[in-house]
């Protein structure tokens, strides 16, 4: 463990707070309209779930200037009327502390990790500070299996609705499992749970802090765990509401850095998840709640005549990234805006194509991912549209035909990706 | 009279063979010369070649977008080209030596200015190569940027950054090799300095509304738009 990432402050509250069975770990940067609520929730869930259990609540905050560590330090669950009953029989200890090294999520994670392995915690479970629909039943949920022993990392499995984060259920979901060979349904997992011996193991790997983890060290902490046999599994929570507070990047910003996670992960775990086959279960623990219509929908009729548009523009650069009939495909499935079509096997060999062209360096890296954007709006417009009344079920078994459709890409890619 | 006309003759015929013998060891120099020039250039022609082959030249050309205009403009492909380039210039540099051998007064001076000038040269087509692969970039990068940010007519945007990349270039190599060294410099200023005005007036006459939309875009007064709004992840 790199002891510089402890203060000496911090330290000496850390010797002093000694052994914990749970460590929770909110990494935070300004969210002071949500961590509260964050914050009460989880010692919410350690009074209720485990009262006999020695907890720490441990706040990484990488530069606030709203205040959000005072908030943490000063939260409490008795003014919430909600979880009077069920108060701890252990002292939660609660400890906030700033993070002076790198900004960012990963530098604040590394920091967590590090306070994990020194006070021995058994199970650790880091969230997201500005989720809002964070409840005291998702810390049970997510430490349990850990310190069940069934797991060593356990990832949230949120219900979604059909237009609620097609980032992930379009793109990042099927592009996973397919290279991995999991069913892992949130690799880009915003909470989750993990055992010690999994926080030790990525303190002590050597690509952490490097340029592919600050903007992507949650999809980087799920394949790790997939590449390097740790067992994994998921935990049946809520939707997943996100706070106002947040100042998000535009979306290119937010797509490219995604990408660049994906592909950076891809080409760090190839030993592995070349020699994959067909993917396993990931074992579910808990029962999936109903989805819930999240925020607004999208301009769909727009999206769809926009994606014929972009993709008219950049025809000469897809054409130096997609093979032949890719590229034919893709500009059938624009050349229709009423009647949009992008099936599946046609978006999995498009992303695969992508990924080899990133791979590839064939330009700029970050020309390669943008390039995709205009291409992920046309298959999510096209998605939206075919199922605007679909049930939920249906829906399901749509999102599970396009996981199918990326396995039956991912030898040919394989193949290819090793010829370079 | 007859003697006199006999003896001028005479001295026409031993100056001309004196004439010959001095000057046919120097065509023999020369055209041997040449031909060792032809089989050197020749030979080097295929060494460069095969090592633009081997250390995959005409893949890398692809990637910056060098073998796309080389098409464009009906040129060979990228190692031919270069290979081609080698010979000609080689075999150039040993065909004026042979001339020079010859001592032609009207011919002295060209060697040396020939060595003056293929140093140029190879910076001009440096700068031409340097112009295309950043003429690309900059077009790639703001078709891009250009599609994403749903800026209007974006081909044309980026067709307009690379053209002026690409003239750019083009004057700097002309400057280079010194060939119209005025004209080039006065018609590029001329041209660039009209093309901006003419874009300046266009889009401040008849794109006040297409500017208002971009600002609009990029600064809205009610953030966000419905694309922004919608969440992703």
């Amino acid at each position: 463990m790199d002891e510089s990432l402890l203060s000496d402050d911090l330290l000496r509250q850390l010797v002093a707070t000694g052994h914990v069975d749970i460590l929770v770990g909110v990494p935070t940067l300004n969210n002071a309209s949500t961590v509260v609520d964050v914050v009460r929730a989880a010692q919410a869930g350690i009074g209720k779930y485990f009262p006999r259990a020695r907890a720490l609540i441990f706040n990484a905050d990488t530069g606030s200037d709203d205040g959000t560590p005072t908030l943490v330090r000063d939260a409490t669950t008795d003014d919430t009327g909600t979880v009077s009953a069920s108060k701890p029989l252990r002292t939660t200890h609660r400890i906030t502390t700033p993070y002076h090294g790198l900004p960012g999520k990963s530098s604040a994670m590394r920091m967590i990790f590090a306070v994990a392995d020194l006070l021995s915690a058994d199970a650790v479970v880091a969230l997201d500070p500005n989720v809002t629909s964070v409840t005291p039943d998702w810390i049970p949920a997510l430490v349990s299996p850990v310190l069940d022993g069934r797991a060593d990392l356990v990832a949230p499995r949120y219900p979604r609705a059909v237009a609620d984060a097609p980032l992930v259920t379009q793109l990042v979901r099927p592009l996973v499992r397919a290279a991995y060979g999991w069913t892992l349904y949130e690799p880009l997992m915003g909470e989750f749970g993990c055992s010690r011996q999994f926080a030790t193991h990525c303190l002590d790997v050597s690509t952490w802090g490097t340029a592919m983890t600050p903007d992507g060290v949650d999809l980087w902490l799920a394949t790790e765990a997939l590449a390097k046999g740790f067992r994994p599994a998921q935990a049946a929570v809520g939707p997943r509401l996100v706070g106002p507070s947040r100042k998000r990047p535009a979306l290119p910003d937010v797509f490219q850095q995604v990408l660049d996670a994906v592909c950076a992960c891809l080409e760090l775990h190839d030993g592995y998840w070349l020699m994959r086959g067909q993917a396993d279960a990931v074992p579910c623990f808990g029962t999936m709640g109903g989805a819930v219509d999240i925020g607004p929908r999208p301009d769909v009729a727009g999206m769809a005549v926009a994606f014929a548009r972009d993709v008219a523009a950049l025809h000469p650069v897809l054409a130096t990234i997609l093979s032949g009939p890719t590229l034919a495909g893709v500009t059938l499935a624009s050349a229709a805006p009423s009647r949009l079509r992008y099936d599946d096997d046609l978006w999995a060999a498009t992303v695969f194509e992508f990924v080899l062209a990133y791979h590839r360096a064939v330009m700029t890296r970050e020309h390669v991912t943008r390039t995709l954007l205009p291409l992920y709006l046309g298959r999510t417009a096209a998605f939206l549209l075919e199922h605007a009344s679909s049930g939920p079920a249906t829906v399901d078994a749509a999102l599970e035909s396009l996981c199918l459709a990326f396995e039956r890409a991912k030898p040919s890619a394989a193949a290819r990706w090793k010829k370079v | 009279m007859t003697q006199m006309v006999a003896e001028a003759v005479r001295q026409a015929g031993v100056n001309f063979m004196d004439s010959v013998a001095t000057l046919l060891p120097r065509i023999l120099i020369t055209a041997a010369i040449v031909a060792v020039g032809w089989v050197i250039a020749w030979a080097l022609k295929w060494a460069v070649r095969w090592i633009l082959i081997w250390s995959r030249f005409n893949h890398g050309c692809e990637r910056i977008g060098v073998s796309a205009v080389l098409k464009t403009a009906d040129l060979p492909a990228p190692d031919i080209l270069v290979s081609l380039i080698v010979f000609w210039l080689v075999w150039v540099g040993f065909l004026l030596s042979g001339v020079d051998v010859l001592g032609f007064t009207a011919l002295e001076g060209m060697v040396r200015n020939f060595a003056v000038f293929v140093p140029r040269l190879l910076v001009a087509i440096v700068i031409l190569v340097l112009g295309v692969v950043c003429a690309n970039f900059a077009w790639r990068a703001t078709l891009i940027a250009a599609v994403n940010a749903r800026v209007p007519s974006p081909r044309v945007v980026s067709g307009a950054v690379r053209a002026l990349v690409l003239i750019l270039a083009g004057a700097m190599a002309l400057d280079q090799i010194a060939l119209a060294r005025t004209i080039v410099l006065t018609a590029f200023a001329i041209a660039f300095g009209a093309v901006m005005l003419g874009l300046a007036i266009a889009f401040g006459v008849g794109g006040g509304g297409i500017a208002r939309r971009i600002l609009d875009h990029w600064f809205p007064e009610h953030p966000p738009s419905e694309r922004e709004e919608f969440r992703h992840l």
